[in-house]
């Protein structure tokens, strides 16, 4: 009794599965779920990006073929969240049955409705970007196959822009509007304003909260913003700067089910303007932006380095200003160094903050981090020593401080770095024997000196003095 | 409904078999707070463990071999490091490849900490492109290192950073002889017991499917990308071939061009190889000495290969192996004398199955040996198959317990390929050696090229287990003529 469903099962599950000529379902565990998680939320707790109400699944199915025949390189934004990464294109190795069906189980799971993909809809978008040989970026593709639209949460909007060079928010009430618009569409547009530099927005409509609950607002700008509901401010961007998230706030507000009065208070001076404001149910992952979508900006964690107990900060890494093969030193007392080992030269110099590692630290860490001053000051862009000298090695003293060591020719060059009085860096250059030797300082400002010559057997110190 | 839970319960304990009932893989714990990253691994004397982090710290491990692993301890010994992906202590320094250079780092006030940084070689470019990564071996029999250098990107190789695409030796006096061209995207590289370099490369333009390739000096692997860098060292040209055609066309028209030894079936045995690591430890690790062993970033796995060598050119087997590693696996080491295996990774950039976001761990040998297919070797008119434990004359004898289908790939600068040029060989016969640890399949319609998909889920072991991977996949460069 016990084994006749048993075995009928046995016999039904092959059956099922060769009626259908490819499975879905099958197809993802084995080729997508590895990043894009079994569950379709993004593999490593979203460390990737989610399939599972995704905004990029609903509506148009082309743009999903169009990512999955040619892969997707670079920034890409999804439900709120921005993610760079590479994906390999799978066009050459899959099918338009295994596209389809993959693409159908994708779409039709985990709460997701988008269209229906058919083999012949992959052969012709294979034949579409026959000739595409890049992976796409999200920008290009946003461009062909925009996202749906879909309404705010905003309602009744209008803007008022106001002219005007300021600081920090002015009072609005107390200034009179260059312009007055209603915003159908629902989206904080700074754009809408018409104008360029030194200038103020202010917008006032009426929130749809879809139900009782908390809410999460995150609100960013560049330069000052900030949100009101009820009449009550809830976030603020204080001052003057960029819309790096530094400066971006976040309030939790609880809300019942209903509309509710917001007014969002925005001011730019010159450069970039830029607003962002989103928000999501507590709960939920899916942000929703009211502002267009702040896709323009790749944030990394920020990671900065610093010198550490006492002890001399050192990244190794792409450094922005110098050569590939730089050497960043964070010294105690709040100076800074990048050495080249390809010029076998210190060419960067600056006081503050060393340098974040967050651009090279997280995701895979593509390109050159510059320093983390506004000032960084150049010393040398070029090879100064003989031909024949090459890089042999570095030291560390205990307090984690280098000195570089040269080859020429039978000759040892050492060039060491510590940091002096508070505000100065201590170099001495040695030379074991040969000719004497010019090194250029590079810039004069700092050292008090446009080179000097060092001689065998004779130390020679020189101090680079910044403010 | 007791009877019958006694009874599901018995069937599962008599014939599944189970990875913990073979092998046991455990965490090691990390130091607390630190973004351990491992990108290489290194044993030292005294039963320490070296890693390196992606983010370019060199810890030391003590206690990682002993049974209460929460007693194990850490040692920061270098930092400010550049991604180095390959290690080796010798002589009380550590030799690694880091992404710029090899280098030798010591502690020469002997405080624990590294103070002394040599730069042996640093003949290759590298202009800032996360791809460019450097994979380096312990040194070989005559002391050099060899090096594989992933191309600039995805599939490019600027003139701004030479020798990409191309694997290098490097000497104890630091001179770099380029020596391999046609590299794609690298992994890992290490050695056979015999001291042949291999290297792992990864499916994507001019690599239809993940591979295993060899290394062998003058070769060249199959992507022309990198191969204008020949004429900075007065090297002849690599082979440019012929964009959409067959890794078999190809090589027989370039000679130079050395086919994968083992291509890994995209998916199917995983999607990003990494670490080689060869089993000398002569049955520590359980019943696959001689045999290598390659870590399975996507995946999370270590897969476990048999290489032989017919007319000239290395060849064989992949068997899925290790599963459940709690990261993606990047570096492992085998502690060949002590039978562990130490394996590390992080899947930062490229997702992996297991879902931490790094991890080290290891692996012991539980002293069971599973039942598994030992060997798979090619003969004139089909394949002998050897098996751990003697098998079950009725079903290995029974041409019905096996399948096999077969296929190759497009040899093309496109991303991949599908499996193509299928067939289906069919097995004739089935003879049980008179010891009954091997099996000879006569089979019709193998294809010179192609990898060919064995399963054998209906092949039983004496005391009536099926095999723990009833698959295996061969890569038929060659057919032996005898």
């Amino acid at each position: 009794m016990i084994l006749k469903p048993f075995l009928l099962i046995c016999v039904l599950i092959p059956l099922a599965q060769s009626l259908l000529a490819q499975d879905g379902a099958q197809l993802y565990g084995l080729y997508c779920s590895a990043c894009h998680g079994e569950d379709g939320k993004g593999a490593t707790g979203g460390a990737f990006p989610p399939l599972a109400g995704s905004d990029w699944i609903e509506g148009n199915p082309e743009r999903s073929i169009a990512i999955v025949l040619k892969g997707l390189n670079g920034p890409v934004e999804v439900s709120g969240k921005t993610y760079n990464l590479e994906m390999p294109p799978q066009g050459e190795v899959l099918g338009d049955d295994q596209i389809s069906a993959i693409l159908n189980y994708v779409n039709t799971s985990w709460g997701n409705s988008g269209g229906k993909v058919s083999a012949a809809m992959v052969q012709a978008a294979r034949v579409k970007f026959a000739k595409r040989t890049e992976h796409w970026s999200a920008p290009e593709l946003l461009k062909l196959f925009p996202l749906e639209k879909k309404e705010t949460a905003l309602k009744n909007l209008i803007s008022r822009v106001y002219k005007g060079q300021w600081s920090e928010l002015p009072d609005f009430s107390k200034l009179s509007a260059e312009n007055v618009e209603e915003e159908h569409d629902g989206i904080l547009d700074v754009k809408d304003s018409g104008m360029k530099d030194n200038f103020g927005m202010v917008w006032e409509g009426e929130f749809v909260a879809p139900e009782d609950g908390k809410y999460t607002f995150a609100l960013d700008a560049d330069d000052g913003a900030r949100l009101l509901v009820h009449g009550r401010v809830i976030c603020e961007v204080k001052g003057i700067g960029a819309m790096d998230g530094k400066r971006a706030s976040r309030a939790k507000p609880k809300l019942s089910k209903g509309t509710h009065p917001i007014r969002i208070e925005y001011f730019t001076g010159k450069g970039t303007q830029a607003l962002s404001l989103k928000w999501v149910l507590s709960g939920k992952k899916n942000w929703q932006w009211l502002s267009k979508p702040d896709t323009a900006q790749v944030r990394w964690p920020s990671i900065p380095l610093a010198p550490n107990d006492g002890r001399t900060a050192i990244y190794r890494n792409f450094i922005e200003g110098t050569t590939p093969r730089a050497i960043g030193f964070g010294f105690p007392g709040g100076l800074n160094l990048a050495y080249s080992a390809d010029h076998l030269a210190p060419e960067l110099l600056w006081a503050g903050k060393f340098i974040d590692a967050g651009r090279h630290w997280t995701n895979r860490g593509q390109g050159n981090q510059p320093p983390s001053a506004e000032k960084v000051i150049t010393l040398t862009r070029e090879r100064y020593l003989p031909a024949e000298a090459s890089f042999k090695s570095y030291a560390l003293d205990a307090m984690g401080n280098p000195t570089f060591n040269i080859g020429i020719g039978d000759q040892l060059f050492s060039d060491s770095w510590k940091p002096g009085t508070i505000g100065t860096l201590i170099r001495t250059l040695s030379l074991s024997g040969g000719e004497p030797v010019k090194i250029p300082l590079g810039n004069a400002e700092v050292t008090g000196a446009e080179e000097v010559t060092v001689v065998p057997g004779k130390p020679t110190t020189v101090t680079y003095r910044l403010k | 409904m007791r009877i019958f839970l006694f009874l599901a319960l018995l069937t599962t304990s008599s014939f599944s078999q189970q990875q913990s009932d073979f092998y046991i893989r455990e965490e090691i714990p990390l130091p607390p707070g630190e973004v351990m990253e491992i990108g290489s691994i290194a044993l030292m004397p005294e039963e320490k463990v070296a890693v390196t982090t992606r983010r370019g710290d060199l810890w030391i491990c003590s206690g990682a071999y002993g049974d209460d692993l929460s007693k194990v301890t850490w040692k920061k010994f270098a930092y400010g490091l550049h991604e180095p992906l390959g290690m080796h202590y010798q002589d009380g320094s550590f030799l690694l490849t880091q992404r710029p250079e090899y280098s030798r780092i010591s502690d020469r006030d002997g405080d624990g900490a590294a103070d002394f940084f040599e730069t042996i070689s640093s003949g290759w470019g590298i202009n800032g492109n996360y791809h460019e990564y450097a994979f380096g071996t312990p040194p070989d029999k005559n002391g050099d290192v060899w090096v594989v250098l992933c191309l600039t990107g995805s599939s490019k190789a600027s003139s701004d950073s030479p020798w990409r695409g191309w694997a290098v030796r490097i000497t104890p006096d630091g001179k770099m002889i380029p020596t391999c061209s046609g590299i794609r995207s690298p992994g890992g590289i290490g050695f056979n017991p015999e001291g042949d370099v291999f290297y792992t490369d990864n499916q994507g333009p001019w690599n239809g499917s993940s591979s295993l390739k060899w290394l062998k000096p003058g070769s060249f692997q199959g992507a022309p990308v990198g191969n204008r860098f020949h004429a900075l060292a007065n090297l002849p040209a690599p082979p440019e071939p012929t964009n959409k055609s067959r890794i078999l066309t190809e090589r027989l028209k370039f000679p130079e061009f050395i086919p994968p030894a083992v291509v890994f079936p995209h998916a199917k045995v995983g999607q990003s190889p990494t670490a080689i690591e060869a089993d000398l430890s002569g049955g520590k690790f359980g019943p696959f000495s001689g045999q290598l062993y390659i870590g399975e970033q996507t995946h999370s796995q270590v897969q476990r290969v048999f290489l032989e060598k017919v007319n000239g050119l290395y060849q064989g087997a992949v068997f899925h192996f290790l599963d459940g590693f709690r990261s993606g696996i990047i570096p492992a080491k085998l502690d060949q004398a002590k039978g562990i295996l130490f394996a590390g990774g992080s899947n930062r950039g490229w997702a992996s199955r297991g879902g931490k976001a790094f991890t080290f761990e290891r692996v012991k040998w539980s002293g069971r040996t599973p039942f598994e297919m030992l060997t798979m070797s090619a003969n004139p008119d089909g394949f002998t198959i050897t098996f751990t434990e003697p098998v079950d004359a009725a079903s290995a004898a029974n041409p019905a317990s096996y399948t096999m289908k077969a296929w190759t790939y497009i040899h093309q600068s496109s991303y991949g390929s599908p499996e193509v040029d299928a067939s289906v060989p069919t097995v004739k016969s089935a003879t049980v050696s008179p010891d009954r640890k091997s099996v000879r399949l006569v089979i019709d319609g193998l294809v010179r090229g192609h990898v060919h998909h064995l399963q054998a889920p209906g092949v039983k072991s004496a005391s009536g287990q099926v095999l723990w991977h009833p698959e295996a996949f061969y890569t038929l460069n060659e057919i032996p003529s005898k």
